[in-house]
């Protein structure tokens, strides 16, 4: 199967005619994102997202292996994703679809190549080890804009997770574990993320993070990547219906002020979440400095 | 010993579904369980007039590996006892459970796949008793692992699973019939029999081990029996869905 039911005719009809009249299924602006919440489970690096009905959950993981043979500086760095039957019942287990390879490439091009990662921080000896972090994404709930949301789980999930400490003793690697000594946080360049835009009506409409049933109406989409400083990283018109230039010129303004959002709300979840952290957690024991009486 | 805990109907899309914690674990599981559906390509399969029940077990935080696969087959041969798949609407169609490691540590490569087991299992259950796939009976399932000084440890963690001995998975009906039986290591068959009644008691309570006081004063440090915290979650659920009807009665 691997393809979702197809819309009706009378059901495109009604989201095309109700978005000439500037209106969407769920009362949203065209440029309105659905609430979006992202919070952190026990584990370092354990995210949930919740974007309206789409809720995916990102694990982050690291390990100690061999760097490759070309790039012998650079640690390892993958995403994974794998559309299960678990999101949406006309995914297949085990099978690849055009919507997995589509999505996994794209966060690849977000998140992996433009480096928002620090490769060679992880570098732990040269040639011969490396930490190799990788990121799995499990869909629990489709319901549209797999891109945006997956791309944000994994930028929290990166700006969460701590790996262990390891160190080099005499040419031999040692890795303490998270209870010996204080985890690290990874190295982040920069915090990309995606907001996919879908248009209608032969260009003429353009909403932001379309519901699973606006993308079946939709004839093309475009994704933009861009970080908080509004440098463009990624920018895809991947299939469906020619777009206009000025689109991709008018959106990409859109699409920093919404990056800007998407990643004011995961700093808050992050904040949250280690203030929490600090008060129970290893931090709090680890600390050297003395509780002191403010005297005045 | 704080027992499981768990939650019908979680997701949106999925027909049924369930999420299962296990603090002795540490494991998380998210099952979901969509049936009856339409499988491409299976009509004609060995068995037509049954349905097909299809397991797809995935990691959490590493490469899907022949682990997976072979606790999946073990999945479907026990699930597959209890789901009638000759009921109307059934046959030729398929059940297909997705179950995903969300929380908890990894198993690694080499390590064993039995301690995460009756966390799937019981996540397995109860995804298909949210998504109303008829059943001929329920079952709860334990993991004991057996270390060389004969000690026997409830649902291991990871650190004493890697010391221990022989690891044991048994699974009961909830009629109390023994349905699975999955054990690795050495072990002799007194070993195996303590086992069997220590996991009887966990999954139904001391009433099945006999009078023996001494059994009787351990068994009780397991707190509720197992087939009962799976029958309250359910028995929860039902009266939260019926809310409405109960108030009006």
């Amino acid at each position: 199967m691997n393809k979702e039911a197809p819309l009706s005719i009378a059901e495109r009809d009604f989201i095309l005619n109700a978005l000439r009249e500037d209106v969407r299924l769920d009362g949203r602006a065209a440029d309105q994102l659905r609430p979006l919440t992202v919070s952190f489970g026990e584990e370092y690096g354990h995210v949930k997202v919740q974007l309206g009905r789409t809720s995916l959950i990102v694990r982050i993981s690291a390990e100690v292996t061999k760097p490759h043979d070309d790039r012998p500086f650079d640690g390892l760095f993958t995403i994974a994703m794998e559309l299960t039957a678990m999101g949406s019942p006309a995914w297949d287990n085990g099978r690849q679809g055009d919507l997995e390879t589509y999505v996994t490439n794209v966060l690849d091009r977000v998140v992996r190549h433009s480096n928002a990662l620090d490769t060679e921080s992880l570098c732990i000896v040269k040639g011969v080890s490396c930490w190799s972090i990788r990121a799995d994404v499990h869909i629990t709930d489709y319901d549209g804009n797999l891109i945006d949301a997956a791309c944000a789980g994994i930028m929290a999930g990166l700006q969460h997770f701590r790996r262990q400490d390891a160190v080099v003793k005499e040419g031999q690697v040692i890795v303490y574990g998270l209870d010996e000594r204080v985890p690290v946080a990874l190295n982040i360049t920069h915090k990309p993320l995606s907001v996919t835009f879908h248009t209608f009506d032969e260009g003429k409409k353009v909403i932001i993070d379309a519901t699973r049933k606006e993308e079946q109406a939709s004839e093309a989409d475009v994704v933009i990547g861009l970080n908080n400083a509004g440098d463009v990283c990624f920018m895809s018109k991947f299939s469906g219906s020619p777009v206009d230039a000025m689109v991709f010129v008018d959106k990409t303004s859109v699409a920093l002020e919404k990056v800007k959002e998407i990643n004011a709300i995961i700093d808050k979840a992050l904040q949250a979440d280690l203030a929490k952290r600090a008060k129970s957690g290893m931090l709090e024991m680890s600390r050297a400095e003395n509780d002191r009486e403010l005297e005045q | 010993m704080v027992g499981p805990t768990a939650s019908l109907t979680p997701l949106a899309r999925a027909d049924g579904s369930a999420s299962y914690h296990c603090p002795s674990t540490g494991s998380n599981i998210l099952g979901s369980v969509n049936a009856p559906v339409e499988l491409p390509g299976r009509r004609d399969a060995l068995k037509p007039e049954d349905a097909t029940v299809e397991v797809f077990v995935k990691t959490g935080t590493a490469p899907a590996s022949v682990g997976e696969r072979y606790v999946e087959g073990i999945i479907r041969g026990v699930v597959g006892r209890l789901i009638l798949g000759r009921e109307r609407g059934y046959a030729r169609r398929g059940v297909v459970i997705t179950l995903a490691i969300v929380g908890g540590e990894s198993v690694g490569r080499a390590d064993s796949h039995l301690t995460l087991l009756p966390a799937l299992l019981h996540t397995a259950l109860l995804a298909l008793l949210s998504a109303s796939v008829p059943l001929s009976m329920t079952f709860s399932a334990t993991v004991l692992s057996v270390d060389a000084s004969g000690k026997i440890t409830r649902e291991p963690s990871a650190e004493v699973a890697a010391a221990a001995k022989s690891i044991h998975v048994l699974a009961f009906t909830s009629k109390g019939h023994l349905l699975l039986n999955e054990s690795e290591g050495a072990f002799d068959f007194d070993t195996w029999e303590k086992v069997r009644q220590r996991a009887s008691a966990i999954c139904h309570g001391t009433s099945t081990v006999g009078a023996d006081g001494d059994i009787a004063m351990v068994e009780d440090a397991d707190g509720q029996p197992l087939e009962g915290t799976i029958r309250e979650t359910v028995e929860d659920q039902v009266h939260r869905d019926y809310a409405w009807k109960i108030d009006a009665a």
